[in-house]
């Protein structure tokens, strides 16, 4: 751990901007950043022992001092960059893409405005990995627990009216790992910038297993 | 078992072995209270009924496969090495089914 001291500006309105004045002032301090407006997902950091993102967290009102962790169990890279090879491995594991083998009609596949509303909460993931990094599931099962994010993902897809693979990714999801290690700890939809609701997309996919299986 | 025991249909037994032990154990505490049986031979005609008889048996299979469900899963949680894993599940394996011979000896004592 490094001290730095600092003096907030008045142009300082998220923790982002404090750190970045930070490496004007150590240019060695390492961090990942990029839309700087919670989209990109980049600057995911635990702050003061929660995960967030940097540049939607106001300074004001902040816990001093702060302290800032890289994502917990994700392997260092340097300073706040961490490793995010294993979570895209899970997140890809799920075949994050529609898969439709039927042929394509002239202009697009449609879908009702009511199977289109059954893709909100789930498309909004930025992939930051907040919450597979505050699952404790995920910290005792990287390799064979797909984690929040993806298992969000899954069911972003299983849902989708334009995907034929539906069983295909029930049946992948179905064994002793890969969702069931969830225990409903629930820090993921605890830690989530976007809101978003994890542990109920993976309660509707075990819902949808259930269906399936009747 | 693995096959047999995993994913969903372990989550499933889980739930529904629970609600049985659950019903089952306030139908023996509401039996106990409200009408318990004068002597030991009442008791174990009550026990050998036709509906209890089943009963009995059944909340032991149910708190066996519960409890399969639920240690392996604190097992494959916190204990990481293969082979110190394979020791635990084999260790509860032998231990339920210990336990499951152990019920059989008492409820059919001529078989066990």
């Amino acid at each position: 751990m490094q001290d730095y001291e600092i003096e907030l500006a008045s142009t300082d309105r998220m923790l982002l901007d404090v750190i970045v004045r930070l490496k004007a002032q150590d240019d060695s301090l390492t961090f990942r950043k990029s839309c700087r407006e919670g989209v990109c997902g980049s600057d995911a950091m635990n702050i003061n022992g929660r995960n967030g993102l940097a540049c939607v967290t106001p300074v004001k009102g902040i816990r001093e001092p702060v302290v800032l962790r890289p994502l917990p169990s994700f392997p260092v890279i340097r300073d706040l960059v961490v490793d995010m090879t294993r979570f895209f491995k899970q997140y890809h594991s799920i075949k994050p893409y529609l898969v439709n083998d039927e042929p394509a009609p002239d202009k697009e596949r449609l879908q009702s405005p009511e199977d289109r509303d059954k893709l909100n909460g789930l498309y909004e993931c930025i992939l930051c990995a907040c919450c597979t990094s505050q699952c404790p599931s995920s910290w005792w099962n990287p390799e064979t627990f797909v984690g929040p994010a993806g298992l969000l993902q899954a069911e972003r897809f299983i849902v989708d009216s334009r995907d034929r693979m539906t069983q295909a990714r029930l049946d992948d999801l179905n064994d002793v790992y890969r969702l069931f290690r969830c225990r409903a700890i629930m820090n993921c939809t605890e830690v989530c910038p976007k809101g978003l609701v994890p542990s109920r997309a993976i309660e509707m996919i075990k819902l949808a297993m259930v269906k399936a299986s009747i | 078992m693995k096959r047999a025991l995993s994913g969903l249909r372990a989550l499933l037994v889980q739930r529904v072995s629970a609600i049985y032990m659950l019903v089952f154990i306030v139908f023996l505490l509401a039996h106990f209270l409200f009408n318990p049986p004068a002597s030991y031979v009442a008791w174990r005609a009550w026990i050998m009924g036709p509906v209890v008889g089943i009963a009995i048996p059944v909340f032991f299979a149910a708190l066996l496969a519960h409890a399969w469900v639920g240690v392996r899963d604190v097992i494959l949680d916190y204990i990481r090495p293969a082979a110190l894993r394979f020791a635990a599940l084999a260790l509860l394996g032998l231990g339920l089914m210990g336990i499951g011979a152990w019920v059989i000896r008492i409820l059919w004592p001529g078989r066990g």
